[in-house]
């Protein structure tokens, strides 16, 4: 190798660079103008448009998929919206409720489940859910690069924050599928004949979900759980965590250390796992984990009666 | 160390560097390229050297004493101490568990209840890979097609040489060791032809593999629940991931071996535009497919003893073949549908004395690689007989889809790597040689362009298909 193979890989290298460099931001300058216009679909419009509303509402429900196709809000207050994000957990929603508002009274309803909470695999990941957000808002920049889970080229590359989002946020901001103004967050779940076909094989299927018996707290999903408490006595919010009815769930233990911790910790928490557990009605179920829409109306019937809640 | 790791590029970035800065003595960078080439794979596991340092040691004694020798007996029996070695070495830990649970499942269907003793033994990365290509350089210094190297150090630099080390290609002794024993020449072409390879095997395994992983993964995980539209789906996006996934793998090795002056043989050569299942195997894996040809196939005696021993020689070559990539009689089955099929193609064209099918070729070709891929992805018989059930029973419906954003993903990077390959196809340049064709800034452009589609499209994954075989 001589100099001029030295000054030839240099100059490819250098302006691969430099083009990708500019390009890159230039591509997310233009994604952060069209993701800020589209307010539909979970690649980045139902979160823009929870926090375009979140100073304004009075009731939020936070948590996964479960949680999304669990409560309907709009039977709770006018004022509602259901944050519940497929593949979330307590990392993504202790985020989220740090950007809510101090002063303001607000309900919290939280969803958690026991997997996360007592399994060693759980690493607060799911907070990379917010990185269309990440360099645009303040807290939840500064929350995921705590979490150690911005890649470190994302810190050069920024249109690492939409990998596998473009095409979801252009289709959405092409054509989205529903009104945002009329849209409180809440999916239900409606079968189709194949879906149904589906949940049948499902749950004749013996539950596979392996229980182990000694059971730790996850530290991960521990280390939200403090700083979630520490934020929800300071900012004075009204909350009530809980888990919603599952079609059978195998590990009973990790439900009763779960509540154990949460009564441990002094939070409120109310474990609704087996709810549905002396039905035989399958239609109130898509899957073991998820309700139909008809299961989730009863569910938030039963629980705006236990919270009191008035429309 | 994974090749999409960050630790792969500091580590190639070092070695690079340091590499070409010794150039003036080939002799130091062949240090250098075998002492890197076990930290390479150490990563993984360094107890496992030891099997490595064993094979190359075996090989090297045995190379040198069969060629000292000229009585036919002595070569022989040099050649089967090689062969009993490296196979056991393969028997031990791939197949131990495999063979000894087949045979007492055999038992027992025979009447006699016989338990299997099975070990607790980690697959070693890499192990069938360097075990062939070993295997080859004894064979051919035993069929005298090479003379073998007495410099110790040029042949553990072949058996470990870190971008062929844990998933091929298999080079044979022929093409690698006097590259190795040689000075090694930096050329521009060579190094645009070899990044512009990296970043396309990057964009192959990263962006499409990856994303098709999703959907596929889903699916195979759930056969029992899905109708039979969303598993030929799930099956046609297999072909493909497996396809991105382990031509990206040989894309990265052989791209990577150019930036350190080394041309590497082509390993894939667009195998699904392939109009019968013949040139489907001159195209696909083709260091496997060659070895098997000229190892296996050859060695049992090829279309020299006649029509049925040549059917005979295909068959087995096929079983064995599909048996190399796993220790599971599923492996076998994919093997013996490809042999039937060759066997059949064989036959064809002895009677119609053609070499290949009209167009309608491509979609018979399509159509039995992907029929035996869902042999191939399956974990076990059962499951691959419930797909095959599903479909021969025409039980179709509307497919799912699941995450809509994860499968459009998918689909648009699996037309945009089909469209690349169909571009590449019609130029007829092979893809070894297509970066040389740019200038220098026209390739940065390029480069900076796959660099945003991985940013936009980049998907995790743990592992490459082929490292577990």
């Amino acid at each position: 190798m001589n100099r001029k193979n030295i000054k030839f890989i240099v100059k490819i290298l250098a302006l691969t660079l430099v083009i990708s460099y500019v390009a890159d931001k230039l591509i997310f300058y233009a994604l952060n103008k069209l993701s800020d216009q589209v307010m539909v679909g979970q690649t980045g419009g139902k979160l823009n448009h929870f926090l375009s509303l979140k100073d304004t509402l009075d009731v939020i429900v936070f948590g996964n998929s479960r949680a999304n196709r669990h409560l309907d809000v709009s039977m709770m207050s006018e004022r509602s919206f259901n944050i519940g994000t497929d593949g979330t957990d307590i990392a993504y929603f202790t985020t989220l409720i740090k950007t809510l508002p101090e002063k303001k009274e607000q309900l919290l309803i939280i969803n958690i489940d026991t997997k996360n909470f007592f399994e060693s695999d759980y690493t607060g990941s799911d907070i990379r859910a917010l990185k269309t957000r990440f360099m645009r808002n303040e807290i939840i920049t500064d929350e995921l690069r705590a979490s150690n889970h911005i890649k470190p080229l994302q810190n050069v590359f920024y249109s690492m924050n939409y990998t596998n989002r473009v095409l979801g946020l252009l289709k959405n901001y092409a054509n989205p599928k529903y009104d945002y103004r009329t849209y409180s967050g809440y999916d239900p779940l409606v079968l189709s004949e194949t879906q149904k076909s589906i949940r049948n094989i499902i749950v004749a299927e013996p539950n596979k979900r392996i229980c182990y018996e000694t059971l730790r707290v996850n530290p991960a999903a521990l280390k939200y759980l403090k700083e979630l408490k520490t934020h929800l006595e300071e900012s004075g919010k009204t909350y009530v965590f809980i888990t919603s009815p599952m079609y059978d769930d195998p590990c009973t233990n990790y439900q009763l250390k779960l509540t154990e911790l949460m009564r441990e910790k002094e939070l409120k928490y109310w474990d609704f796992t087996n709810y549905f557990k002396n039905e035989s009605d399958i239609t109130l179920w898509k899957d073991k984990t998820h309700m139909t829409k008809k299961g989730a109306e009863r569910f938030t019937k039963m629980l705006i009666d236990s919270l009191s809640i008035k429309n | 160390m994974l090749f999409n790791s960050l630790d792969f590029l500091i580590f190639f970035v070092l070695v690079f560097i340091v590499y070409w800065a010794l150039n003036s003595d080939y002799r130091k960078q062949n240090i250098l390229l075998l002492l890197s080439s076990y930290v390479f794979y150490g990563w993984w596991d360094w107890r496992f050297l030891s099997l490595i340092l064993f094979s190359s040691f075996v090989d090297y004694f045995i190379g040198l004493k069969i060629k000292s020798h000229t009585n036919e007996k002595l070569r022989k029996r040099f050649l089967i101490l090689s062969l009993c070695s490296n196979l056991g070495l393969l028997a031990v830990f791939k197949y131990f568990n495999f063979f000894t649970e087949s045979f007492a499942n055999a038992m027992s269907v025979l009447g006699w209840q016989v338990d299997s003793v099975t070990l607790n033994i980690i697959l070693p990365v890499g192990i069938s890979f360097y075990t062939f290509q070993t295997l080859s350089y004894t064979i051919d210094v035993y069929r005298r097609k090479f003379e073998p190297t007495k410099n110790m150090l040029s042949f553990f630099t072949y058996v470990s040489l870190f971008p062929q080390l844990v998933a091929g290609p298999i080079e044979r002794a022929f093409n690698l060791i006097p590259q190795i024993e040689s000075k090694r020449i930096f050329s521009n072409s060579l190094f645009k032809a070899g990044i512009f390879q990296i970043f396309i095997g990057l964009i192959r395994k990263i962006a499409i593999a990856d994303n098709l992983a999703v959907y596929v993964d889903s699916i195979y995980g759930n056969i029992e629940i899905h109708n039979a539209t969303t598993l030929v789906i799930a099956t046609i996006f297999y072909a493909f991931q497996i396809y991105f996934d382990f031509s990206g793998y040989s894309d990265i090795a052989i791209g990577t071996a150019k930036l350190l002056g080394f041309n590497f043989n082509r390993n894939f050569n667009l195998p699904y535009f392939s109009k019968s299942l013949t040139e489907f195997w001159r195209r696909w894996h083709m260091s496997l497919s060659f070895w098997l040809r000229d190892y296996l196939y050859i060695s049992l005696g090829g279309n020299r003893k006649g029509i049925i021993i040549t059917y005979r020689n295909l068959m087995l070559t096929m079983l064995l073949g599909g048996l190399w990539h796993g220790s599971s009689w599923n492996f076998v089955i994919w093997g013996g549908i490809h042999g039937i099929f060759l066997s059949f193609e064989k036959f064809i064209f002895s009677i119609s004395k053609s070499k290949d099918f009209n167009a309608f070729g491509y979609i018979y070709t399509f159509c039995i690689v992907l029929f035996s891929w869902i042999f191939f992805r399956t974990q076990d018989l059962d499951s691959a007989l419930i797909i095959v059930n599903k479909i021969v029973s025409l039980d179709f419906g509307q497919p799912f889809i699941g995450n809509m954003n994860s499968f459009s993903n998918a689909l648009f990077l699996l037309i945009l790597g089909l469209a690349f390959d169909l571009k590449l196809f019609r130029s007829g340049i092979p893809l070894e040689d297509y970066g040389k064709k740019f200038g220098s800034t026209k390739l940065a452009f390029i480069l900076a362009l796959i660099i945003l589609i991985l940013s936009l499209f980049y998907s995790t994954s743990e592992n490459f298909i082929y490292f577990q075989f």
